[in-house]
Order: structure tokens, then sequence, then C-alpha cells
């Protein structure tokens, strides 16, 4: 079966869970790999006399980080707007399509390959359509494209979390009589919320991704993808760069906000307490 | 136990391996066809309460008789424009694009052979360099702490976004959007090959042992046999985003070749022909599920002696 992958598996695989001298040496050599890199970076642009339109130096970027920083902070609150709007309709959406392909055998299976299609699909190409749905300068038009970027991971874990259960933990509560409303929220949910919030992680890169990439297909002259491109055919690199790095930050402070929440909701889940101590 | 608890989509009945097989294709996939027969009915149904008038030509005793439908109400995401008919877009296909030339049908599958073959040079590139980066990663735990950090940190820049930039900056052509589905599909391919070489059964190894098996043997015989399953899964995301990269590739490329761009020429035509712009989305889709399927088929024919599929998504 198609699946979601992630990158805190792979964080997983390395991290040493003792206390905070070895976790700093453990980040120690990566960090130290930043660094080179960037600082390799500026001087292979400046010894090497690259031109601005092949690689902008990490320098430059800043500076046009700068001075567009009015410009970009109106097209960083429109992405916001309509990244986080998207990811809320279609986390939604998603989550709907879940619970009733993991209550209902039948809808399961009509569900679930219609989501695997979906998500073969390059649902970036509809971004015309939706502006001449809702209009390219609405707001929803970006938003029903994160919507199809989303739906797959969203309630293809919510499945996976709502079926995956531990059955010794459902032969226990069948075995006290619990009716199924009492399965559902003594077991079933509970169990569904770590893969809930994992797919809410990969759903908050996707949801930055998916405005930008609309937003070149038409959009108000402000937002972010639209501005970005508009740098890009003037030959005007680093602003562009600049606004990727905005793209960037939205997208890191989505994931961390989920974290956030995540360890609100969900203390009690192993994953979170290793990340803990 | 519910019946939800056996959920799967592969779940066959026993007894089916005695039915034929349009039997058994069809006892499968009959929710998914009448969910889609639905979403067509829904289609058509708005557009029969809010949509535009249709006109029908009826033979009534060798006369032809022109009626005229005129829906109820009138919504204007259901108009013509916005919503064509079902049947405009399936026409599309069947007529030319551009007056004089090919069918549309024609256009769309040549641009649709260019992706697929763009989006196969990434896919085989950005595979042979994910699972490369898998073995160094099981074999040396330095190299491990050095790339680890790099390969996550490869995840968090929105190729699809820079696309644009990197189209022009490597200058190379359809060969710089295959490097784009390259960086979209190594990293699943990677993940997923690191989870399958860690996945043999420690009594297997002890087994081999026993026998004074080489670690190429164990190699050959328990790892990568043992790995296969959950390379699937990493191909399968791999390929799915290798069209989607080369698709994204094609906007900014002016390579006009592709599906990408077409999707660009149809869109800016959109008001005098708004079916062949759902026609072209029409092939893109099926592009992809095509490619999806693919691998799916090639896992059933690589992986047809396994005695059952591991949980390869736990």
């Amino acid at each position: 079966m198609s699946e979601v992958l992630q990158t805190s598996e792979l964080i997983q695989h390395t991290r040493n869970k003792s206390d905070m001298w070895p976790r700093i040496m453990h980040a120690l050599p990566a960090l130290l790999l930043v660094v080179i890199i960037l600082v390799g970076w500026e001087l292979f642009t400046k010894v090497f006399n690259i031109q601005q339109f092949l690689l902008p130096s990490p320098s430059a970027i800043l500076a046009a980080f700068v001075d567009n920083g009015e410009q970009l902070l109106v097209s960083a609150r429109m992405a916001i707007f309509e990244s986080a709007g998207g990811l809320l309709l279609g986390t939604m959406l998603a989550t709907t399509a879940g619970f009733i392909a993991a209550r209902w055998n039948v809808a399961g299976r009509a569900l679930i390959p219609f989501a695997i299609g979906l998500n073969a699909v390059p649902t970036l190409v509809f971004a015309p359509i939706m502006n001449n749905w809702f209009g390219s300068i609405n707001p929803l038009s970006k938003m029903m494209i994160v919507v199809t970027l989303v739906y797959y991971p969203i309630m293809f874990n919510v499945v996976r979390g709502l079926t995956l259960v531990d059955m010794s933990a459902l032969e226990v509560v069948q075995s006290y009589g619990a009716n199924e409303w009492q399965i559902f929220t003594k077991v079933r949910f509970p169990n569904m919320l770590p893969f809930f919030f994992n797919a809410l992680k990969i759903g908050a890169t996707l949801s930055v991704i998916g405005t930008v990439v609309a937003g070149y297909f038409g959009g108000q002259r402000a937002a972010l993808g639209v501005w970005i491109l508009n740098q890009v055919i003037l030959f005007r690199f680093p602003p562009a760069w600049s606004g990727i790095l905005v793209a960037c930050l939205i997208g890191i402070s989505f994931y961390l906000i989920i974290s956030l929440i995540e360890r609100l909701v969900l203390p009690w889940h192993n994953s979170v307490r290793g990340q803990a101590d | 136990m519910t019946t939800s608890d056996t959920l799967s989509i592969a779940a066959a009945l026993p007894s089916a391996q005695t039915r034929s097989l349009p039997v058994r294709l069809l006892h499968r996939w009959w929710p998914l066809l009448v969910f889609l027969l639905l979403l067509g009915i829904g289609w058509e149904a708005t557009k029969l309460v809010g949509g535009q008038a249709i006109k029908i030509d009826t033979v009534i005793l060798g006369q032809t008789v022109q009626t005229t439908y005129k829906p109820p109400l009138k919504f204007k995401f259901a108009n013509d424009l916005n919503l064509p008919h079902l049947w405009d877009i399936v026409g599309a296909l069947g007529r030319p694009a551009q007056r004089g030339g090919p069918p549309l049908l024609l256009v769309l599958l040549d641009g649709a052979f260019f992706t697929f073959r763009v989006a196969l040079v990434g896919f085989a590139l950005g595979s042979s360099l994910g699972l490369l980066l898998a073995v160094l990663l099981i074999r040396s735990k330095l190299l491990n702490r050095a790339l680890v950090p790099f390969i996550v940190a490869s995840q968090t820049i929105p190729i699809l976004v820079i696309a644009p930039m990197v189209v022009i900056w490597l200058r190379a052509g359809w060969f710089s959007i295959a490097i784009i589905a390259a960086y979209l599909s190594f990293f699943p391919v990677t993940v997923s090959a690191l989870r399958g070489l860690r996945a043999f059964s420690p009594e297997m190894l002890d087994l081999l042992q026993t026998y004074a098996a080489s670690p190429l043997e164990i190699i050959r015989h328990l790892r990568v046999p043992a790995a296969m399953p959950y390379l699937f899964v990493g191909f399968k995301i791999a390929a799915t985003a290798s069209i989607i990269g080369t698709i994204v590739g094609e906007l900014p490329s002016g390579i006009s070749e592709g599906l990408g761009s077409l999707v660009l020429t149809f869109a800016q035509y959109y008001s005098t022909g708004p079916a062949k712009l759902w026609a072209c989305i029409l092939v893109v889709a099926g592009l992809g599920i095509t490619t999806f399927l693919i691998v799916q088929v090639i896992e059933m024919v690589a992986l047809r002696n396994y005695p059952r599929r591991p949980d390869t998504t736990a």
C-alpha cells in the first residue's frame, strides 16, 4: 500500500535519548557542516564571481530579504491565511472521509482508492480551473489546491490510526461489553491521534507549497507565488530567493505550531515522551 | 471485531479464486465504480439544476424537432464555462485542437509520452541515488551522522517552489526538469530502503550465520529479499512524485512538448474552449494514475512468491 514517509523517522534512527551534552555533541557535526556550507557558498560566489542569476550569495539573499521586508510581510500574511485556511478545510474534509472509510468497509473500498488516485494526480494543474471558479484573486482558489494536496496524507493516516488498533486493547474493552461508541472514544480515537498529528505535519509543508505554486498560475500581485515568479521573470534572483526563504519559514513555523499542539494534546504518547526526556 | 478492522484495499474473498477475472475485478472495485458514477451523476445533476440551457434534437417521424431544456436555477459555477458537460470534455478529445490539426487526444498523448519519459529519467536518477544513500547510511555510522541532517534539510527546501529557478539555473532543457523529478523521488526511496534493509528477521540471520554464510550471501539471500516489499512502497511514492515534479517543472521551462505546457496553453484559451483544459487535466490525471499502476503491477509480479506482504505501513 502506498503511504506517507516522514523525516522524523530518519531522525529517530539517529537520535540519542540521554542527557543534553551527548545530544549537543551529536548535533555538532551537522551544525558545523551547515556553517561550512554557508561560508563555502558565500566564498564560492565571491571568489569565482558567480553571477547573481545563477546563484545569489547568502548575504545577497539576506540583503534582499531586508530590502523587501515590507512587501514580504504583506505576501507572508496572505500566504499564511491561504495555507492555513486550505489546511483547515482539507483537514476537515479528509478527517470526515477517513472516519467514514474506517467505519464502513464499502465506503472505504470506494474512498481509499479514490484518495490514492487523487494523490497520483498532479493536482497543482487544477489551479487554472480554481482560478476560474473562484476568481484568481480570491484566496479560496489557492485554498482548494491546498485541500487537494493535503487530502490524501491526512485521510490515509486517519484510516490507519482508526483501524491499526491494539487488538488486545480492543478485546479488553469488548469483554467489558463496550458498545461501538465507547470503543471509538476509548480505543480508536486515542490511537488515531498520533497518526493524525503526523499527517498534519506533512500537511503543514504541503500547504505552503500548494499556496506558492498555485500562485504561479496567477493571483493577487502581492501574493507570495506571484511575487516570486515576477522577480524571476525580471531576473531579480536575490529577492526571489528571499521570497522562498519566507515560504520556508512559514512552513517551518506551521510544523512547530503543530508539534506544540501535539505535545499539549498527547502528553502520554511514546513518541512525544521520547523527545521530552 | 467489526468489518473495518480487516479493512484493506487488497482484500479479496477466499472464494474469489474460483471466479473468472472480470467477476473478481468487479467484485473488488464496484464500490469505487459506484462512487465515481455518483460523482459524474452529481456533476450533470448540478448542470441540470443550475446550468445553462441545453438544446436537444429529437427526430419524430422524420422531422427534427428542437427542444430547449432550461434549468430552473442559475449557478455561476455550473455554467458551461466553469463546469462543461462531461460529454463535451470527452468530445473535445476527439476534435482537433487547432483547425486542421490532429485530434486533441493525440496531441495530449504525445505530451503525456514526453512528460513520462522525462519523469522516468528523473525517477531512475532519484531512485538510484536514494538506494545508494540508504546503503551508505546502513554501512557507515560516520556518514550517517554527516548525511542525515542534510537529507532531512533537503526535504525542507520546497523544490516545486524553486522549480522556475532550477530550470533557469541549470539551463539544461528537459534534463533540468528530470533533476527536479529526481530530487523529489530520492527521499522516499532512501527512507523505505533504510526501513527495508533493517527488516530482516534476526532468527534468519542467526541461521545463515550458523551455515557460515558470507556477508555477500547474507545480503543476497536475506537483506535484499526482506527489503523488497518496503522498497516498492518507496518506489510508488517516488514514481508519483516524479510525475508531479516533471509537470510542475515544465510550467516555467518554456519546453513546449510536455503536458505541463499544454495545461498552460489551454488555461490561456480557457474562455474559448473550457472543455479542452478539462480534457487536458483528464489526461494529466490519467498519466499520474497509470504511472502508479505500472509500479503496482511490477510489484505484483516481482513479489508474486512472497507468502504474505508484511505490513509495510507499520
